[in-house]
Order: C-alpha cells, then sequence, then structure tokens
C-alpha cells in the first residue's frame, strides 16, 4: 500500500444528501479525500453510488450538506458550477466521446473551448494524454470506429486533458465487454501509480482489490462501512458489505436454475 | 427549337434572381430556425413560449400572404425593395419548418452528450455551440435538403409582389408572347435543373459531414 501522509484533502464531503422529489437517494454521506487516494465506492445498484459521484462535480446539486474542493466550498451558493467541473475529470459509464469529434479532437475541445489554450499547445497536451491511455496511434479517428475499450480510454484522455485535481470514474468498464475491461483498468491502474487522485465507482472487485486505498461500501444511500481493500474483502464487520461480498465474489447473484447434477 | 432557346435567354436574368432568393431565405431561415430550435428545447418558458407561438403561427399562414404582409406592412415603416422583404418574408416562413427540424436533430443527440461537455466545464451555451449544435445540423441534413428544395419553388411565390424571378418574367412572356405552355414549361424546366443541382449539392455536404453513432 502506497504512503498517505496525513494532508490536506483534496475533497471534504459533509453531510451530503440528495433527493430526487421526495425520495432520497444520497443520505448523509461524509467523507475525506486525499491526494493521490484512490477511493473505490462499492455497493449494489440503486443505492446512489452514481448519484453520490455525480454530485460531487455538482452534475446534480446537492439537496444539503457541503463539498469542499480544497479550500473552497464549491457547494456554497454563487460559485460557478463550470470553474468547479473542470478541476474535476470525469469519466461515464456510456463513454460519451463526442461523435462528430476525432480522437483528438475529443481531447482537445475542452482545452481549447474552456481553458482557452492555443490550439498547438492543446495538441501537444493532448497527444501526452493519448500516449498515457495508449491511444495516440488513433488520434484521427472517430468514435464510432473504436471499440468499446478504446472509447473509454479516450473518455480517460479527455478528462485528464483538462488537468483535474481529482478524477470521478462512474462504472468505466460496466459496459464493455469483458474482454475490453483489461485495458481500460490497467490504464486505470496506472493513472493510481502515478499518483492520480481518483474516485471510482465499479464492480470490479480485483481492481478494487488491488489499486484502492480504500474501499466505501454504500447501502440504501448510506456508507455501510469503509476501509482499506485488505480488511473489507477479508473481514468485513456490517453484516451487508459480507453478503454483498459474497454474493459478488461468487460472481452469480441469479439463483442456480434447475441444478443439472 | 429557336423559340424554346429565346425563351430560355428571356428568362435567364430570372434565374439569379431566383437562385438569391433562395439561399436568402434559406440561410435567414437557418438561423431562425436554429436560434427558435434551441430556444423549445433548452429554453426558459418565456423563449419556448416565444418559439412555439412563432412556430405554430407562422406554419398556420400560407406563404403568400406572410410575403403580402411584409412587403405592404413593414416596408410602410422601413425602406426594403420588394426583393428583399420578399426573401425575408421567405425566410421567416422557412424558419418555422427549420425550427421543427432543428428541434427534432437536437432531441435525437444522446442525453449523455450534453452531460460530457458540462463534464468538462462547459458552460451549457457552450455545450450547445460546440457540441450539441454540430451534431444536430449533421443529423437534419436530409430533412435540410427536403426543406432547400420547397424554399426554392415557394420562391415563386415572390412574384406577386413584383420580384423579377424566374416566375415573373415567365408569366410576362408568356403575356407578351401568348405562348403559356412554352413560357410556363421552360421555368418549369429551370425549376428541376435547380432543384437537383441543389439537392446533390447537399448530398456532397451530407456524405463530407456524416457522422456515425
Amino acid at each position: 500500500m502506497k504512503d498517505k501522509p496525513m494532508t490536506r484533502p483534496v475533497l471534504r464531503i459533509e453531510n451530503l444528501c440528495k433527493s430526487f422529489g421526495a425520495t432520497p437517494v444520497v443520505r448523509d454521506v461524509s467523507f475525506d479525500v486525499h491526494p493521490s487516494e484512490v477511493i473505490v465506492i462499492i455497493g449494489s445498484s440503486g443505492t446512489g453510488k452514481s448519484t453520490l459521484l455525480q454530485c460531487l462535480n455538482l452534475l446534480h446539486r446537492p439537496t444539503s450538506g457541503r463539498i469542499f474542493l480544497e479550500d473552497q466550498e464549491i457547494t456554497a451558493s454563487g460559485m460557478n458550477e463550470d470553474t468547479v467541473r473542470r478541476q474535476m475529470g470525469m469519466v461515464f459509464q456510456e463513454f460519451n466521446l463526442f461523435n462528430h469529434l476525432t480522437v483528438l479532437g475529443n481531447v482537445t475541445v475542452g482545452m481549447t473551448k474552456v481553458l482557452g489554450m492555443p490550439a498547438e499547445d492543446a495538441e501537444k497536451k493532448a497527444m501526452n494524454e493519448l500516449e498515457r491511455v495508449g491511444m495516440a496511434d488513433h488520434r484521427h479517428k472517430y468514435p464510432a470506429q473504436l471499440s468499446g475499450g478504446q472509447k473509454q480510454r479516450v473518455g480517460i484522455a479527455r478528462a485528464l486533458g483538462m488537468s483535474p485535481k481529482v478524477m470521478l470514474f462512474d462504472e468505466p468498464t460496466s459496459a464493455l465487454d469483458p474482454e475490453l475491461t483489461g485495458e481500460v483498468l490497467t490504464v486505470m491502474q496506472k493513472l493510481a501509480a502515478e499518483g492520480m487522485t481518483m474516485i471510482i465507482v465499479s464492480h470490479e472487485m480485483g481492481f478494487a482489490r488491488e489499486a484502492a486505498d480504500r474501499v466505501i461500501f454504500m447501502e440504501n444511500g448510506r456508507i455501510e462501512e469503509q476501509g482499506p481493500p485488505d480488511r473489507m474483502f477479508t473481514h468485513p464487520e456490517s453484516e451487508r458489505t459480507r453478503k454483498f461480498l459474497s454474493i459478488i465474489t461468487t460472481g452469480n447473484t441469479d439463483p442456480p436454475i434447475g441444478k443439472a447434477t | 427549337m429557336t423559340p424554346f432557346v429565346t425563351m430560355l435567354q428571356f428568362l435567364l436574368p430570372g434565374l439569379g434572381v431566383t437562385v438569391s432568393v433562395t439561399l436568402i431565405a434559406l440561410g435567414l431561415g437557418g438561423c431562425i430556425g436554429a436560434l427558435m430550435a434551441v430556444f423549445r428545447v433548452y429554453g426558459n418558458p418565456v423563449v419556448k413560449g416565444l418559439a412555439v407561438s412563432y412556430s405554430v403561427v407562422v406554419r398556420a399562414v400560407p406563404v403568400v400572404v406572410i410575403i403580402f404582409i411584409l412587403f405592404f406592412v413593414i416596408s410602410a415603416f422601413i425602406d426594403l425593395s420588394p426583393f428583399m422583404s420578399g426573401a425575408i418574408a421567405l425566410g421567416f416562413a422557412s424558419g418555422a419548418y427549420q425550427t421543427e427540424i432543428f428541434r427534432g436533430a437536437i432531441l435525437s443527440i444522446p442525453q449523455g452528450q450534453m452531460t460530457a461537455a458540462r463534464g468538462i466545464g462547459m458552460s451549457k451555451a457552450k455545450a450547445i455551440r460546440c457540441i450539441i449544435l454540430p451534431q444536430a445540423f449533421r443529423v437534419a441534413i436530409p430533412s435540410l435538403i427536403n426543406e432547400v428544395t420547397l424554399v426554392l419553388k415557394d420562391s415563386s411565390l415572390v412574384f406577386v409582389i413584383g420580384v423579377p424571378e424566374l416566375m415573373r418574367r415567365a408569366q410576362y412572356a408568356s403575356a407578351s408572347t401568348m405562348e403559356p405552355l412554352l413560357a410556363f414549361g421552360t421555368a418549369a424546366c429551370f425549376y428541376i435543373v435547380l432543384t437537383l443541382v441543389l439537392s446533390r449539392l447537399l448530398e456532397t455536404v451530407e456524405k463530407r459531414f456524416a457522422v456515425q453513432f
């Protein structure tokens, strides 16, 4: 495990709540994220993991609670959401690459149109990021010409291009064929090793075990349990965590159908 | 054959006028349509209401009526040539149809495109301009080709306010030669050729900018 000196948190979440109408989805979630920390959020579907993640960069506006990015309270009224979002990279389950732009265009568009970088500098930086995810050779292709894994790597490069303080991954491998998840996880693992601060909503337990500094188990919109992966996966304290992990790790959530003997 | 050639030569100056009126109308209609479509999809209730009323009212009024209103009413206040008021009236009418074309195109762009654009810190306006509209425009091209042919044909209506385009000249020729079939038949040929050329041009554009999803 990596050394984690006690530093000022990059992100501090205090009593975050999010409801859609009368339905509470995230309930009173608090945690700190330290520089270079890799946090994997796990839990069954519909427990508010993705909503929590999208609250962090204000794609969903929290109903109550506070979020600090470094020393700045980004949930404060009058805060410019766009300024907040350009400091956090987001990677989506469905990739959401810009279909009308090439791979290179996807990575540069934020730099030129949002950060106002000159086209040349943006291209240079974009090539660096594409190099990092192993997609530099495909820079002139359009999203439709890429496999899912390649699309997601471009999605990661696009987020990296903005030089984010923290990267948010919303189930980055869930839409991929099993044989394509590896290339994406490898890239993420590399980023983690390079010291990127990452928050990842994922069902990839193997990845969580290897790359995470901390695993957060969410249930019913709350943090049920959190801790280093070693402890979480071997000696979970909560009964619910144990149940969830046993379902996930046996790799089959369905009851066996007509047992063949 | 000679009367046909003579007729061609007589109508030819009208061709430029027809094409100009059509292009101005399409351009104006495109700007209005794109703006109104954005209002309808993303606007607050006020601008949305404005865009809906525009689209509903203008599509309910015959183009000729719009041409007359603009020519007689508006030109009482500002100095507009028949040519310009005709082109503007056609653009105003086409804008309503193009609003619907662009609205459909915008709605066909996956929601994730906007989310991703906002995710890298784009403002909503910038996301619409840089991400949504370029894709919507590509989706709209097939319907726009259809709109081009409609506007081209509607441009003949500005003859009612005396704009010397193809139709006006054909009518004039028909009256002076007493050969309506020749005059209007030649005009029809011009329209056919124009339509084919313009559609072909746009199909090239369509192929050039095709986006796969």
